[in-house]
């Protein structure tokens, strides 16, 4: 089944840290959104092994945009 | 000189305009997508759309900036503070392109990159910098010998980085291999050079630095200190002048430093010379800050000049007109910044504001900021949100007008450190003047858990 990871704060993308195919923890950071200057961690939500990336470096987010997708 | 652009956004180009204006000077602003209807944009006289909202492609693109200088004939650029204020590629292309930069000159801008350069403009001078390398090190060797020269703990610092980034504890002796490598990454990997270098750790710190002018033609005055050691995230929170720890024979002989320092670089026009303060009161040189910078409103207010007109009359070749011994230092001034975010986890609160109640404004009480109700707090930018500075006859006074200021102010629709302001002017370590940068942490967590 497919779980998307969803942007928590509003920014852009700083860098997306996992690989396609890499199995990700309940609470592994996935990727990193600044927001005013301040680096948020996006974790993810559900284990799973990353089946598809989103987003890409200074894509603009607003809360709830589908950054990862996992396979869980 | 006839029309200037501002290569920046939000107060910061409000206060040019002030300063524009009052010469004669047409005024051209420039906007991101975000900021189609900021205040900034609708306050000059023309504006022009220079990319989208992330900063590489508008305020940190030159070539969007640079076309726009051609498509409304400027011939001036002023650059603000941040964004592309102390970058020397950007400054030596408006240079080329024939326009006046109002700041230092490229090459001055391009040689003090490099904080090696400063630590051994420093040595040169005899002016103290902190134990350590003045050269950049590489190899492991030299950082074992002063580990063991200085003791525990260091700092590894890259040569060309900034903003608090890169900076790296070494506190044992095998932390040194692989700290030295990850800084080399770092370095390489954010700021395009691998360079550091090893200094000492000052404990309890200070954050003193001297506001300095210069003309075209190797005149300097330093205009006193600010203090900015009320600090959250390597930012500055609250800034003062003069500082409750300097004394008279302090100031001249670090006004004195900062000259010094200024001439031998050839610099031109406002900057900053960055001192810390260590517990024993020694000071050490620490860089230069080649912009105007937010906080220079504190020295507006405690000498009357006007700080960002006299750049822009620097860079238009005019003489300074006045003399050091003409410089006159009067009462005290504080300065706060607020935040878009919360006051004591520091959380940024983009949103829009909703409504807003604005203090009292005096000879005493000046406010610099963009805000208006329907103001979007952009996710995209820096969450300063306003700077509310109080001048008194002392500093006593000041904290007093400040506090006033603040219970009258407020901002609806995003959440804002002015309570953290409060907090701040009604604590022990601040009326005492003992705040070091390490006091805010341990201030908000007893708030936090009372």
């Amino acid at each position: 089944m497919d779980h998307k990871v969803t942007a928590t704060m509003p920014g852009l993308v700083a860098r997306v840290v996992v690989n396609v195919g890499e199995k990700v923890a309940e609470g592994q950071e996935v990727a990193v959104i600044n927001c005013m200057k301040t680096e948020i961690s996006v974790k993810a939500d559900k284990p799973g092994a990353v089946k598809e990336i989103l987003v890409k470096e200074w894509d603009e987010m607003q809360v709830g945009d589908p950054m990862v997708v996992l396979e869980i | 000189m006839k029309k200037v652009l501002i290569a920046n956004r939000g107060e910061i180009v409000l206060r040019v305009i002030r300063a524009a204006r009052e010469l004669g000077l047409k005024t051209v602003a420039v906007y991101s997508d975000a900021d189609e209807n900021a205040m900034h944009v609708r306050e000059a006289d023309e504006a022009y759309h220079i990319g989208k909202s992330p900063p590489p492609m508008s305020y940190l693109n030159i070539a969007n900036i640079l076309d726009a200088v051609k498509r409304s004939g400027a011939d001036a650029v002023h650059p603000g503070y941040g964004f592309l204020s102390e970058n020397a590629d950007f400054a030596k292309a408006v240079v080329e392109s024939g326009t006046t930069w109002v700041g230092p000159s490229p090459q001055v801008l391009h040689s003090i990159e490099s904080k090696s350069y400063c630590r051994k403009l420093g040595r040169k001078l005899g002016v103290p910098i902190t134990p350590g390398t003045a050269d950049n090190v590489d190899d492991v060797e030299t950082i074992v010998r002063l580990f063991r020269e200085l003791g525990p703990p260091l700092l590894l610092k890259l040569d060309k980085g900034g903003g608090g980034k890169g900076i790296q504890p070494i506190c044992t002796e095998d932390q040194i291999v692989p700290v030295f490598e990850s800084s080399k990454s770092i370095g390489k990997m954010a700021f395009g050079s691998p360079e550091c270098y090893v200094e000492k750790r000052i404990a309890n710190p200070r954050h003193i630095e001297v506001q300095c002018l210069g003309d075209n033609e190797g005149n300097y005055v330093a205009l006193g200190e600010r203090e900015c050691s009320v600090q959250r995230k390597y930012q500055k929170v609250v800034e003062e002048g003069p500082s409750p720890v300097v004394s008279v024979e302090d100031r001249q002989k670090l006004q004195s430093w900062a000259v010094s320092i200024l001439r031998e670089m050839g610099y031109n026009n406002a900057g900053t010379v960055e001192f810390l303060r260590d517990e024993n009161g020694n000071f050490y040189f620490m860089e230069v800050n080649a912009r105007i910078q937010v906080e220079h409103p504190v020295t507006e207010m405690i000498t009357g000049m006007d700080l960002v007109k006299t750049q822009l009359l620097i860079a238009m070749g005019e003489r300074l007109g006045i003399r050091q011994e003409d410089v006159n230092i009067r009462g005290n001034a504080i300065e706060l910044r607020i935040y878009a975010e919360d006051p004591f986890t520091f959380v940024p609160s983009p949103g829009t504001v909703t409504e807003i109640a604005f203090p009292r404004l005096s000879n005493g009480v000046r406010l610099d900021h963009a805000l208006e109700p329907g103001l979007k707090v952009s996710p995209f930018y820096d969450p300063m949100l306003a700077k509310l500075i109080v001048h008194a006859a002392d500093r006593r006074g000041a904290i007093e007008l400040m506090k006033e200021s603040l219970r009258a102010f407020r901002i609806e629709g995003v959440k804002t450190t002015i309570p953290l302001g409060l907090l701040i002017m009604e604590s022990d370590a601040f009326v005492e003047g003992s705040f070091t940068t390490d006091t805010l942490a341990g201030l908000i967590e007893a708030a936090t858990t009372r």
